[in-house]
């Protein structure tokens, strides 16, 4: 019906107003390219009506117009936005890109480059290769992270203005952590809430890596119900996001506080899924202990002049007692 | 006779049911255009005028403010669109060009724009609230800058929408997000979308029909009406600087008659099975207990078969008798305030917080599917997430009741997050689909939510909630 409608009008207009632009060519453009009306417009003018040449006109201005549009908006307030985080193997990666409504972050184009920028980071990570045993973190701010090269070659902060072109939003890149894991340490991550594609990227509002490593079975001969790796690091990641540690703790150094609600030391909090055991308790049952843990949560407010290593809230290797 | 005097004598000590009156006799005026004259306290037909109606309008938003129900001519629209193509400003427009005739105040960009967060319920929102009069009805107009925020809205019954406004720019045309925009519209339940093509003065005729087909087919992508729905060309920046141009105050003025016509207001419903939560109950020495509330949805005629529900209670029994403000009356609409006699039931089994209702329409349950929001720390919630098996007492009506909560999908809910949710009630009570409930921690409120969906009940043995197996295809 709106097909035939369409037909009718284009049939109408097409012998009334033969103008500068052809309307049909221009709703053509349009629906190939996506970009707005003024620009296929303008396109379209440029090159004559010839719709391909107006095709690449735009693909080569999309840069530009992009770069301009995100100048116009720098500045607005980008509360709004995603965490993505990336497993891959021994490396791990957790960055934050924020948006002006919660519209654009729900949106697919968004969450494409949310990926590109994870892939990204985690790339980086795998370029230089950690060789010690510990747990090599690596924070990077949002002038790093414009600088990075996204998997094409082009720079993410040209992705960004693409992407700012497109949706008509500030879009910034604020954060990202990586996780390089050493002989023995396991590495998971988590968002929330839970992604419902199972992608290698994960997105959510909140999320949270953290590295752990297996203390060998045999020295308990209890018979442990001990649960699968990836779910144990799924777990504990749970736990970093919804009871927000400040730091893991070690036993005998730190002094649990008073109120047990207030607790911010890992070891000491109660275990999220089970209140009536802490989670050093929880580690001890299970055979792991931590190494460390970085935790997202999207439009937190970070301390002002701080570096992105103290932003997270990660810890140094340490051996939990059970 | 004694039972009428005494329930006369309950119905002026209570002013809600003085404000009832007058608002029934407000529908009237508007359904029969018969003017009540508040000051002179007669009744007389004449034509209607602006005036006239205004005046109406007036007692009835003044009724509705105190009565909290919402009125036929009352109508709740929201703006949705990109942050740039012009939501705020034709806000201010609508209100500037209404002004003009005195019953709407006019509201400017700056005002919305800055427009402080709300709190409805405990419960911060982001939203500009503005409130206009069309010759035929009064709207509240609603305004959020995020997904999040509408849900919060709907979630706390802070706002409803009957219809949504989605303002597009032509020099844009649709962007990525608009896509998200009308989905969030079916997710409120919005049925119809009235389109404003901004900016229409920046751009030629032949773009303007493309924006107009391209968002059409979009409509009709996401199952609204996209052949009928009205699409308005115009400019609000024109009209809010006084252009009385077409794209300009004519536009606006388009717009408005859209929404007017368009636009379908939930009506009462007097054709469903009745239901009515009661409020209070008294015996009548010599007749039996009389049962007092408002009547939600349905008729009650006398001598029909009723059932008494609530607190794992299920008492069946006839209505004798139904009285409205003083009067024994054949028959009780809804929003009616009334008695009802009980045939055979004891003062004693009577609670406040049961449902009357028509035989056979209701059930009592424990289990149901909800949409609940968590209120932040800062909002007085908890500073932990919810996981399942969380029990603390469920809020709903005039009653509360012990309630396991179970996350959906999901292993825990942030405070400040939304999610469904299974309840589970200690006892059996009605609950029915879009009934708003809270949930209270240490006196506190931690969660707000309403019902999606009845469930079939479970068995709790020996009132162990917490030991319940709840199995769903999750």
């Amino acid at each position: 019906m709106i097909c035939s409608n369409q037909l009718i009008r284009y049939l109408h207009s097409s012998r009334s107003c033969w103008d500068s632009v052809n309307k049909s060519l221009l709703g053509k453009l349009r629906k190939k390219t996506g970009y707005t009306f003024s620009n296929c417009r303008k396109a379209l003018e440029l090159h004559g009506n010839d719709v391909e040449k107006a095709e690449k006109w735009l693909q080569e201005q999309a840069q530009a117009l992009g770069w301009s549009k995100a100048t116009k908006l720098q500045g607005r307030p980008t509360a709004q936005g995603l965490v993505g985080v990336s497993v891959n193997k021994n490396m791990a990666a957790i960055v934050e890109v924020n948006c002006e409504t919660d519209f654009v972050a729900r949106n697919k184009t968004f969450q494409t480059l949310v990926e590109a920028v994870t892939s990204a980071c985690l790339q980086f990570a795998g370029s230089n290769q950690n060789t010690g045993s510990s747990l090599a973190k690596i924070g990077l701010d949002s002038e790093r992270l414009k600088l990075l090269p996204g998997e094409d070659g082009k720079l993410l902060s040209d992705h960004t203005a693409l992407l700012i072109g497109s949706v008509g939003e500030n879009v910034t890149l604020r954060r990202a952590y990586c996780f390089q894991a050493g002989e023995g340490i396991l590495v998971a991550g988590y968002t929330h809430p839970n992604p419902q594609n199972t992608n290698k990227i994960l997105f959510g509002k909140y999320g949270a890596l953290v590295a752990f490593r297996q203390i060998l079975p045999g020295s308990t001969e209890e018979t442990v119900a001990k649960l699968p790796v990836e779910q144990l690091g799924r777990l504990l990641c749970q736990h970093v996001i919804g009871m927000n540690p400040s730091k893991i703790g070690v036993a005998g150094e730190d002094v649990p506080a008073c109120n047990s609600d207030e607790e911010k030391c890992m070891i000491y909090q109660e275990y999220l899924l089970d209140p009536s055991q802490t989670v050093a308790q929880f580690l001890a049952d299970s055979g792991v202990s931590l190494v460390g843990f970085a935790r997202f949560e999207c439009g937190e407010e970070l301390d002002v002049g701080a570096s992105p290593e103290q932003h997270c809230s990660s810890d140094m290797a340490v051996e939990v007692g059970g | 006779m004694a039972a009428v005097t005494r329930l006369g004598l309950l119905m002026w000590n209570n002013p809600r049911l003085i404000h009832n009156v007058l608002r029934n006799i407000c529908t009237v005026v508007l359904n029969n255009k018969v003017i009540f004259y508040k000051d002179i306290g007669c009744i007389s037909k004449c034509n209607v005028s602006c005036k006239f109606l205004r005046h109406s309008y007036r007692c009835h938003s003044h009724v509705r403010h105190f009565s909290g129900e919402e009125e036929q001519q009352h109508c709740n629209v929201g703006t949705i669109g990109h942050v740039d193509h012009g939501k705020t400003t034709l806000t201010a427009a609508i209100t500037r060009i209404l002004s003009k005739d005195g019953a709407t105040k006019y509201i400017s960009y700056a005002e919305i724009d800055k427009a402080p967060e709300e709190k409805a319920r405990g419960i911060t929102i982001n939203a500009a609230h503005v409130e206009y009069m069309t010759k035929n009805r009064h709207y509240a107009h609603t305004d959020c800058p995020g997904h999040a925020d509408y849900i919060k809205n709907m979630i706390s019954g802070a706002s409803q929408m009957d219809g949504a406004i989605l303002v597009v720019a032509a020099t844009d045309g649709q962007m990525p997000q608009t896509r998200e925009h009308l989905l969030l519209a079916k997710q409120v339940g919005v049925k119809k979308v009235v389109v404003f093509i901004n900016k229409a003065d920046l751009v030629e005729n032949d773009v303007l029909e493309l924006v107009e087909i391209e968002m059409r087919e979009l409509l009709e992508d996401f199952g609204f009406d996209g052949l009928n729905s009205p699409m308005i060309r115009g400019s609000a920046l024109l009209a809010l600087n006084g252009d009385t141009s077409e794209l300009g105050e004519n536009s606006v003025w388009k717009l408005l008659d859209a929404i007017d016509s368009y636009f379908s207001i939930p009506t009462r419903d007097n054709t469903s099975p009745f239901i009515l939560p009661i409020d209070n109950a008294f015996t009548v020495p010599g007749r039996g207990t009389v049962v007092i509330g408002t009547l939600a949805r349905g008729t009650v005629k006398k001598n029909v078969e009723a059932e008494l529900l609530g607190f794992g209670e299920e008492i069946k029994t006839s209505v004798s008798d139904v009285q409205v403000f003083k009067k024994s009356v054949p028959v009780a609409k809804a929003g009616d305030n009334m008695g009802a006699l009980l045939r055979g039931v004891r003062i004693q089994s009577v609670q406040r917080g049961m449902l009357l209702c028509a035989a056979g329409s209701q059930v009592v349950g424990n289990h149901f599917e909800a949409k609940v929001y968590f209120l932040t720390r800062a909002e007085g919630g908890r500073s932990k997430p919810i996981t399942s098996k969380y029990i603390q007492q469920l809020f709903s009506k005039t009653w509360n009741v012990p309630c396991r909560i179970d996350v959906i999908g999901s292993e825990m809910l942030m405070p400040g997050e939304h999610g469904s949710v299974y309840l589970t009630l200690l006892r059996k009570m009605v609950m029915i689909e879009g009934q708003p409930f809270t949930i209270r921690e240490n006196h506190k409120t931690v969660g707000t939510g309403i019902i999606v969906k009845v469930l079939n009940s479970l068995n709790i043995v020996k009132s162990n909630l917490s030991k319940l197996q709840i199995k769903h295809g999750q």
